[in-house]
């Protein structure tokens, strides 16, 4: 049983295909629910344990304990003038902002997130190529934030969206590689390793994959951390230096949008890893709380990317290209060969 | 490629004066070959209020406050610097206690300076925690200053003569308090910096200013001493009592980054052991000479010319009064050290990365206050 | 220290300082045997308005064994030779006087104002400038800035 299975069974009283129908429709509309309570439930925490470790308050004054902040501040941006610079690409610049958000939904559709009691499976796409999918999709993100560098024709904005090229390539063959090993012993445990939710179901009868590729692990956090560009790897939106990178030229709720898809990616990073290495929603009675654990493991990785974020300096554009291809490319072959000893040595 | 089509592709991105990283006004006209900086010229002048005409239109008594409003982070030192120069011309000396209580003040002063900076510079390598453990500990300063003169940053603290308002129990013992638990923070926060391998990839190497260039440009203060040239005016021309006080002046002869911020923090240290010396030795006695009590203040006149150099925070400090006679200066010239440290920028700037120049201008350790005057 | 140049006068000053005045013909070759001396750091160029004529008091500084000389030398028609070859720190500071004094330094290549924008009229400290008149600074289409005494095109 899965959710959209539940879904359609209470909606059976009408025909079956507006049964599904609204089923699909009901099963997107509490994804979407689901991810924008967890985005609103980062930024809140974000701002409240940066405020902890910088002997702050942080936000105290709306609602209980500053709960309400974030819709506050949603509204705040909503209401905002959109001051749109003169010589703008109009429709480029218009369109980024959609397709970072975009890209992030879907990164969010194509998780498998487990089962929950009664409801079973809460897993939204179900797909033979949900891995490659989702490698697809998150390469979407930044797509967005170079057509916001280059269309908003601002040389800071233009600098971060090329710094933001020069990051991306130089971490994503490494990434790529990672991932490549991971299928590779995926596939002597499952029939369809390019499945998102087979890899993580197998990853019960095997132990899981962070411990077998602790390298592999390192490389792909490290990635996740460079694809949210967040502090050491914020190059492309520097704020000492571009003022604010590719998103320099927005304002109101286009800018609150780039926000929202710093902090989406970051939990959608941390899912990833967790989904990937960390066992997903595998642990004790997995069977009915499977989701709890996976957003417990997703919710530890994120309070690591935040200390992360806090204590450490930007690293510089040329270091982080040199440790791309340097140290990050041959980690990943190593890592590569070693899963591949591990695969052989299994089947044989 | 000639030079000429070189050039041609070049961008000129213009930096500030409203940018993140430029420390209050400073705009630099940068040339960018893709991210290397090739030419790079400062624009100053965006809050020059021209000090030294106003000074010129006051009592002498009257222009401590636009010293404070100079380098406004350091006020105490600025007020030294000028009254070093004033009470000459005027010939009025300060008690004993007066001139323990001014090095008592310059010098958590000068720790409040460094603190601004060592938050400050995090900021410019994007490092944001460290901003506010630095203000946390800027802030019991400025209690204590607070606490003794009324106001936070804009003191006014010190007159001619002598100071405003004499150390009471309370106020040796929250200097007392704060002596003895800021060692341990500083340390803690040292950590923070220096065991961080990205933090010293930043800095080791980058901007390397050698001895010899520094002193063509007239560099002085923790840059100088960064650079190898051991010059400090607290040791080679004392004034007030730091001849009777122990202390070391820091040196490093790598001159780069990472030892500007080594002798920043080394000279934090030195200063609260001057401050502990100091609060020891403590004498008792008036607070103010008698020739300069306040109704006699804008009476006083001076002849002569008179040049009297302090450390301030960020370097060495002068200030020039040429008197005529009457009650107010002739002409007051204030050397600003901030401004000859910023004009080496030209040549530290030069082929470095963007972020390698956002560093290095954040190692100079700017007040617009007091570059533009 | 024997001279080639013509020392006028040779005082000590209020604070102790060695002082020399020194004819503006003189003056540069007298800089250029200080700088051979050792004065390897120009601390100050100072100008003060007295009114008949434009008084330039340099504040030179040797780092090694700490000596430090003051010279002054006049000028009557408000140029001066410019010291820019010996240290590079002249630079700046003789822009600075040409701002506020309007002191013209001879051989200096980028003699542009410092401070103020290239239009400002007049020298501000110069005991004859006109403190009544207001000037207002306005950024052009190209990003320089200029004065004008115009209120309205200010801002």
């Amino acid at each position: 049983m899965n959710v959209l299975l539940r879904l359609a069974n209470f909606f059976s009283p009408l025909t079956h295909y507006i049964a599904y129908i609204l089923a699909y429709f009901f099963e997107t509309l509490f994804m979407l629910i689901f991810i924008t309570i967890s985005l609103v439930a980062v930024i809140y925490i974000f701002r409240k344990y940066m405020a902890r470790l910088q002997v702050r308050r942080g936000p105290n004054r709306v609602g209980k304990f500053g709960i309400f902040q974030m819709i506050a501040d949603m509204m705040k941006l909503v209401q905002k003038e959109s001051i749109l610079p003169k010589k703008r690409d109009d429709l480029p610049y218009k369109v980024a902002p959609v397709v970072v958000m975009l890209g992030l939904f879907l990164g969010f559709a194509l998780m498998p997130y487990g089962s929950f009691y009664y409801i079973g499976s809460l897993t939204v796409t179900h797909s033979s190529v949900s891995l490659v999918l989702l490698i697809a999709v998150i390469a979407i993100m930044p797509i967005g934030e170079i057509l916001a560098g280059i269309s908003s024709h601002n040389k800071y904005a233009m600098v971060g969206a090329l710094r933001a090229v020069a990051k991306d390539v130089s971490f994503e063959v490494p990434m790529m590689i990672t991932i490549l090993a991971l299928v590779m012993m995926a596939s002597g445990q499952t029939s369809s390793p390019l499945n998102i939710d087979s890899i993580a179901s197998s990853s019960r009868a095997f132990i899981a994959y962070g411990l077998v590729q602790p390298i592999g692990l390192g490389v792909f956090m490290i990635s996740m951390i460079a694809r949210a560009s967040y502090s050491p790897f914020d190059l492309g939106e520097s704020d000492s230096e571009l003022v604010s990178g590719h998103s320099t030229e927005y304002t109101g709720m286009r800018f609150g949008i780039f926000y929202v898809g710093l902090f989406g990616s970051i939990f959608l990073g941390s899912m990833m890893v967790s989904t990937l290495y960390l066992g997903a929603y595998n642990g004790p009675f997995s069977g009915d709380v499977g989701f709890i654990y996976l957003v417990i493991k997703t919710w530890i990785l994120v309070l690591i990317s935040f200390t992360i974020w806090l204590s450490m300096p930007r690293i510089r554009i040329d270091k982080f290209v040199n440790f791309g291809w340097k140290y990050l490319l041959p980690a990943s072959v190593i890592n590569l060969i070693l899963a591949g000893i591990l695969t052989l040595g299994w089947s044989l | 490629m000639t030079e000429a089509e070189e050039r041609q592709k070049w961008v000129d991105l213009n930096m500030g004066p409203q940018h993140p990283s430029t420390h209050g006004v400073l705009r630099l006209k940068v040339k960018l070959d893709g991210e290397i900086v090739k030419e790079l010229e400062p624009v100053i002048g965006y809050l020059h209020r021209n000090a030294e005409k106003i000074c010129e239109l006051d009592y002498y008594c009257d222009s401590i406050i636009y010293f404070d409003r100079m380098d406004y982070v350091a006020a105490m030192n600025m007020e030294v610097g000028y009254l070093e120069a004033a009470e000459k011309l005027l010939g009025i000396p300060p008690p004993e206690r007066v001139q323990w209580i001014r090095v008592i003040m310059a010098e958590l002063s000068r720790v409040a300076s460094h603190l601004v900076w060592t938050g400050a510079f995090g900021l410019d390598l994007g490092m944001l925690t460290p901003f506010f453990y630095a203000f946390i500990e800027r802030e019991k300063i400025l209690k204590i200053f607070t606490e003794v003169s009324g106001s936070r940053q804009e003191v006014n603290y010190m007159s001619i003569g002598g100071v405003y308002q004499d150390f009471n129990e309370k106020i040796v013992q929250e200097i007392n308090e704060f002596c003895d638990q800021f060692p341990k923070k500083l340390e803690d926060m040292y950590d923070l910096f220096t065991k961080n391998d990205i933090f010293i990839s930043r800095n080791k190497g980058i901007g390397v200013l050698p001895k010899e260039v520094a002193l063509d440009y007239a560099v002085t203060g923790p840059m100088l001493r960064a650079s190898g040239v051991p010059y400090d005016v607290r040791k080679a021309e004392p004034y007030l009592v730091y001849d009777k006080v122990n202390f070391d002046i820091p040196v490093s002869q790598k001159g780069d980054n990472l030892a500007r911020f080594l002798v920043r923090f080394e000279e934090m240290r030195q200063s609260i052991k001057i401050v502990k010396q100091a609060i020891s030795k403590l004498p008792e006695g008036p607070f103010f000479n008698p020739k300069a009590k306040k109704s006699l203040m804008i009476r006083l006149r001076g002849e002569g010319d008179v040049y009297a150099r302090t450390e301030s925070s960020k370097g060495e400090l002068g200030v020039y009064i040429v008197g005529d006679g009457s009650v107010k200066p002739y002409r007051l010239r204030v050397r600003s050290p901030t401004l000859r440290n910023l004009s080496v920028l030209r040549y530290l700037a030069k082929d470095q990365m963007i972020a390698d120049v956002v560093a290095i201008s954040g190692t100079i350790d700017l007040v617009f206050g007091e570059v533009d005057r | 220290m024997i001279s080639v140049a013509e020392i006028l006068e040779e005082t000590k000053g209020k604070d102790g300082r060695r002082i020399l005045k020194v004819d503006k013909d003189n003056f540069l070759q007298l800089m250029e045997e200080l700088k051979e001396q050792g004065f390897d750091h120009l601390s100050l160029i100072t100008a003060v308005d007295w009114r008949d004529r434009i008084e330039l008091v340099y504040h030179l500084h040797n780092m090694e064994n700490d000596n430090y000389v003051v010279v002054k030398s006049d000028t009557l028609n408000n140029v001066f030779p410019s010291v820019v070859h010996l240290w590079t720190s002249a630079d700046w500071e003789e822009r600075e006087q040409w701002d506020m004094m309007g002191v013209w330094f001879d051989g200096h290549a980028n003699l542009r104002r410092l401070f103020l924008p290239e239009s400002w009229t007049g020298h501000p400290l110069r005991k004859n400038y006109d403190l009544s008149k207001v000037q207002y600074i306005n950024m052009d289409d190209e990003g320089n800035d200029y004065a004008t005494f115009d209120p309205g095109d200010g801002w």
